[in-house]
């Protein structure tokens, strides 16, 4: 991984149409400014990877027969409301 | 009409029946291409195979169905990555988990966008906090 160093104020240009700029350092903490196309998705990393691995689980826990119970449960639940 | 070799069994499907997400799943942009599986029961959980992982298949519902505050508006860009302008319809759904319990939990912090007029979807992100991966369905009262 680059890792460079940069002050408040400063920024880092990625590519032709992304630049991140250093807000301000405080508590701890380091808010950063981010300037990239509409299109670009941009995502606290925690998130996207929570999402990511979600999706792994979700898709690893299932039995086939854990569907058809649950159908039936639930289509219970839902006539209900 | 193409066959791919799935937990289901050998499938056999009409590719223009395939869902089209053109931007894969959230960290796995390799799934574009998925199946919704027919239901041997009628209830509101439905397989959705892949097309390019056989092994990777998961379960959706409508998060609605149980959540019924629950709402995702596609913005003008979502839209148009779906194809659709702002009177195409845009339905959400949710994936489901399955506990070792069997309980099940709705990710309605990642819910996946679908657009039938142009069988294309999209997987986004809400940074709600109210909203966890791991949602679990309300408890009903019991009468």
């Amino acid at each position: 991984m680059l890792v460079l160093t940069r002050k408040p104020g400063e920024g880092i240009v990625i590519g032709d149409n992304i630049i991140i700029k250093i807000i301000e350092m405080k508590s701890g903490g380091v808010r950063i400014g981010i300037d990239a196309p509409k299109d670009t998705k941009i995502y606290r990393h925690e998130v996207y990877e929570r999402i990511h691995q979600e999706n792994i689980d979700a898709a690893a826990g299932w039995d086939l027969n854990d569907l058809d119970i649950l159908s039936d449960k639930l289509a219970d639940r839902t006539s209900k409301k | 009409m193409k066959t791919i070799d799935t937990r289901f069994g050998e499938v056999e499907y009409d590719p223009s029946n395939v869902l089209h997400f053109p931007e894969g799943l959230i960290g796995l942009d390799q799934l574009k291409h998925f199946l919704v599986m027919p239901n041997k029961k009628d209830g509101p959980l439905f397989w959705i195979q892949s097309v390019d992982d056989p092994a990777f298949a998961f379960v959706v519902t409508d998060p609605t169905q149980f959540f019924f505050d629950y709402l995702v508006v596609p913005d003008t860009k979502e839209r148009e990555k779906l194809g659709i302008d702002e009177n195409g319809a845009c339905f959400i759904l949710a994936i489901v988990s399955i506990s070792p319990e069997k309980k099940i939990s709705l990710n309605l912090s990642g819910p996946l966008l679908y657009a039938p007029e142009t069988n294309r979807g999209l997987q986004v992100i809400l940074e709600d906090a109210r909203y966890s991966t791991q949602t679990p369905l309300p408890e009903i009262e019991k009468k």
